[in-house]
Formats: C-alpha cells, structure tokens, sequence
C-alpha cells in the first residue's frame, strides 16, 4: 500500500497559524517540536512533518479500517535531509512505515508506502490545480492529494 | 447544558474552519467534520484548540483522537465538563 500528502505551503500559511498557543503540542511530539524548533527553516519542518504523517496515515487507516484524529501517535523517526530531498520512518502501532518529501518552493510533497522496495517503486504525477482540472479518477492512481492550487496522484 | 447548546457553541467554531457552508445548516451529531464540513485536517487542530477555549477544558490526545464528529465531540465536552 502507498499514501502520498501534498501541502500547498501558501495556502497552509493562509489557514494555519501554527505558532498559535498549544498548536504543535498537539500534533507533534516533544521530539519532534524540537527537531522544528531547531531547524533553520521551521515553517517547512512544520510542513514536512505534518505532510509525512497524512502520507502514512492514508495507508494506516485503509490498512486498519480505523479512523481517528491522533497525529501524535505516527511518530517521525530517522529524518534525513539531502539536496532539496528528506526521507524519514514512521512508527505507530509497531509498524513501520517509510517516507520520502519532496521540498519545492510552493510545496512540500511526501509520498509513503510500507517498505522501502515498494517506496522505491512509486510513480508521482502533479499537476496545477485546478486550472488544469480533469476526471483524474480515471487514472486510477492509488493515492491523491490535492491542497490549495495543487493536485497530487501516486501510482 | 443540554444538546441543543451545545451544538449551538460547536456550530461557530467549526464555521469558521468549514469549507462547505451549506452543510452547517443540517448540522447534527452525526455530521462528520472532514467528509461532510470538508474541514482541512490541519484546522482540526484549531476546532479542538477552540473547543478548549470556549468550555474552558482541556482535551487530551486520547479523547481528541475521537473527535472527527459533531456527536464524538459533544460526548468529549461533556465527559471533560463533567470531570471539572
């Protein structure tokens, strides 16, 4: 199984105020706060971050037919950064999952799957969205994301 | 405080997040905040950060872990209402 999560880093900064009080404390461990804090750019660790977890958690929720709101219980692990590039583990429930993001200027985008053979066989399509709307469905990606003026499809 | 209110004082926080309009009219226990008010799932946080502010409660991961609809969040107030 694989997830993708595409954050539109404009559009986040329009909806989310992440320095709001108890806003991090919410969704990101004590470790990962301060891999955030400590980053010289935390706004796209924030992004990232949060991108990794949406990614696993498309899979972890299909995989276990359980919804729930607990983005502190899918733990980013082993980030590590290179050349515009950050690949990661995510852990919850004892499975291991793994993710690689992308950092563009206007995006973040991570895609997840649960090996990393199965991760290196990924196919990613993304498109401006909506000015270049179209019946995407009949493409049969596996995963999509879209957020803000993107759209993101996975196969 | 009855269903009734409580829905009341949900009904503007989630407002403010929903990006469906249409769907607060017919809001009810079962309304789900991401499928039905097409809630972006990084504004949850800021509905459960309100949520804490307007009851003046604090909602702890294991119960905020449930509230993905209006009725689940109305059985969090409550219990935490309870609790104080």
């Amino acid at each position: 199984m694989i997830g993708n999560d595409l954050v539109d880093l404009e559009q986040a900064a329009k909806d989310s105020n992440w320095e709001r009080k108890g806003y991090l404390d919410k969704i990101y461990t004590l470790k990962e706060q301060e891999t955030i804090r400590s980053a010289n750019h935390p706004n796209q660790l924030v992004w990232i971050l949060w991108s990794m977890k949406e990614a696993v958690y498309k899979i972890h929720s299909r995989k276990t037919g359980i919804r729930s709101y607990a983005p502190t219980s899918l733990v980013c692990t082993n980030l590590i950064f290179n050349a515009g590039q950050v690949s990661g583990q995510l852990v919850t429930d004892s499975t291991h999952y793994y993710t690689c993001s992308s950092i563009e200027k206007s995006y973040i985008h991570t895609i997840a799957a649960t090996s990393l053979t199965e991760l290196s066989t990924i196919t990613i399509e993304i498109y401006a969205y909506p000015s270049n709307l179209f019946d995407y469905k009949n493409l049969n990606p596996k995963c999509i994301s879209h957020h803000g003026r993107f759209l993101a499809l996975v196969y | 405080m009855n269903k009734e209110e409580l829905i009341a004082r949900l009904k503007p926080i989630v407002s403010n997040y929903s990006q469906n309009k249409a769907a607060l009219d017919s809001i009810n226990a079962d309304t789900d905040f991401i499928k039905d008010l097409k809630i972006n799932s990084a504004n949850l946080v800021d509905v459960i950060l309100d949520v804490e502010e307007e009851f003046d409660i604090l909602i702890d991961n294991e119960s905020m872990e449930k509230m993905l609809t209006v009725g689940a969040s109305m059985e969090v107030i409550e219990n935490k209402i309870a609790q104080k």
